[in-house]
């Protein structure tokens, strides 16, 4: 594996950076006959941000299907917060999954719901909350830490690309997870917007002290919310390093990557 | 080499029989168990009964009224011009009016909830209620199904009603029957054994619309072309087990009252 640099990003010291949330271990995933996870490796610390780079179809958004279980891998170990995913009872996997968010690339926000009833999901379903004082207070200051306030009754179909991927991440932010898993955050966005998103992802990360995966291909989101990069080619990670590091790598695959990144 | 090619599509049937079979056992054990959605099912009950209620309605009085007149030049070769009432009530309320509501419900619920899981599918909105560590089957499906197999009964007697007056009209348009003559004719020759063994295969018919509905949804795949096939699919495979449970209801209620 290249290895890159230490980080030289502007970006506040991490907390505790040393526990390790997320432990993968030679990771395997086959569909039909096609190996899309050859055995890979990943650890992720407390309060960190990883960004995860790759072409389409490498198998990126396969591996962080399977850390909440909506795959099953084929080989490999996969421990969050010190448990074995695969062993996990249905009770056991929704306890992970409440402490494990996860933001879809168009947000996957319930289209029969309005905003506020989207983010009550949650709360009255999983937490089981009863207060409506709590619950509306909870939804606010969700939506108020992605700037979404102003959209609280609209319905999803009201909302623009960006505006659904912050109410999603506010959905997902509202039952206070540890561990958050980005899908293709900035996918489909202006130049403009993703660059929000990317600091949006930032400062969650401090207000929350969130863990989080991102994985993308935007260059800039990666520039922006990584502390550490790990690239990945053809269901094997082939390079890791922060992006100052990896932007010097000679490697092929890193150099296409990088190539226009000024 | 005819056996190489006619074992993947039975492994496959088998496959999916199984899989119905666990999506069936699944919906058991989630009426009882986690609680049950009850706001989502008052509204479920009423996106698929009331909103029903004009279309079954229609199609019912027409369905009377159309009977009476096709009826009536048969009837009236054979003198019994009379018997119009009595012929029409027993085979709308024994058969024609339960089997055709239930296709029309099929048409309309059947694919209206294909659709909307299998776009729920497309869009991740069923992964999204997963990882989130709600329960997407008890909230999604359960409601669902408990909806069309308690919807249906009801929009099948209440157009059963209906295409009785549509009949009333239909007769009226030749000859002059009161309507006090009319439902009296009616209702005398009716029985327990005509609307009890009618109102049980609607229930049947119900959950076979709300469940194969449900099941094509969820079971769609990740392509906006899924959607629209998850919502045909879920027409057909609905509307013949309309006629399977038919067929099978006609046997058991001969056995049981026309001996």
């Amino acid at each position: 594996m290249d290895e890159g640099k230490s980080n030289t990003q502007q970006k506040p010291p991490a907390k505790n950076l040393t526990e390790v949330v997320i432990a993968i271990k030679g990771l395997k995933k086959t569909f039909g006959e096609k190996a899309v996870l050859k055995g890979i490796n990943l650890e992720l610390k407390r309060s960190e941000n990883v960004v995860v780079l790759g072409r389409s179809g490498v198998g990126k958004s396969v591996a962080i299907q399977c850390i909440v279980g909506l795959l099953k891998p084929d080989g490999g170990s996969l421990k969050v917060f010190g448990d074995e995913v695969a062993g996990m009872t249905d009770g056991e996997l929704k306890k992970l999954r409440i402490k494990t968010g996860f933001l879809f690339q168009g947000g996957a926000l319930y289209d029969s719901m309005t905003v506020r009833e989207n983010l009550e999901f949650p709360l009255t379903r999983v937490l089981k909350l009863k207060d409506q004082r709590e619950i509306d207070k909870r939804v606010e200051d969700a939506l108020d830490s992605v700037g979404l306030l102003e959209a609280i009754d609209k319905l999803p179909s009201d909302l623009s690309g960006g505006m659904r991927k912050r109410a999603g991440l506010a959905r997902t932010i509202i039952v206070n997870p540890e561990i958050i898993l980005y899908d293709e955050p900035t996918t489909g966005l202006d130049p403009i917007t993703s660059r929000e998103i990317s600091y949006l992802i930032l400062r969650i990360q401090k207000k929350y002290k969130t863990s989080s995966i991102i994985i993308t291909h935007d260059m800039e989101c990666a520039r922006i919310a990584a502390d550490r990069i790990l690239i990945m080619d053809d269901g094997e990670f082939i390079a890791e390093g922060s992006f100052k590091g990896l932007h010097k790598s000679k490697n092929k695959i890193v150099e296409a990557f990088f190539k226009d990144v000024l | 080499m005819a056996a190489e090619i006619v074992v993947p599509g039975w492994k496959k049937w088998l496959e999916d029989i199984g899989d119905q079979v666990g999506f069936f056992l699944k919906f058991l054990r989630n009426i009882f168990t986690g609680g049950f959605e009850w706001s989502e099912f008052v509204r479920q009950c009423y996106e698929i009964g009331y909103r029903s209620v004009m279309l079954v309605g229609i199609t019912s009085f027409i369905m009377g009224l159309v009977l009476v007149v096709q009826l009536r030049p048969t009837l009236v070769s054979f003198g019994s011009a009379g018997m119009l009432p009595k012929t029409l009530s027993v085979s709308f309320i024994r058969e024609i009016g339960p089997v055709i509501i239930a296709l029309i419900c099929a048409g309309k619920i059947a694919s209206s909830i294909g659709a909307e899981l299998g776009s729920m599918k497309v869009t991740e909105q069923l992964d999204a209620m997963e990882v989130s560590g709600a329960n997407p089957v008890q909230y999604l499906v359960v409601t669902r199904i408990l909806a069309t197999t308690i919807m249906v009964p009801v929009l099948s007697l209440m157009g059963d009603v209906i295409g009785l007056f549509g009949g009333f009209l239909g007769i009226n348009i030749r000859d002059d029957m009161s309507f006090h003559l009319y439902f009296t004719k009616v209702i005398s020759v009716l029985d327990f054994t005509d609307f009890l063994p009618a109102l049980v295969k609607t229930v049947f018919f119900g959950f076979a619309i709300g469940f194969v509905g449900c099941y094509k949804g969820f079971n769609s795949n990740k392509g906006t072309e899924s959607v629209g096939i998850a919502a045909n699919s879920a027409v057909v495979t609905a509307s013949l087990w309309i006629f399977v449970i038919d067929a099978i209801a006609v046997q058991v209620t001969s056995l049981l009252f026309y001996k």
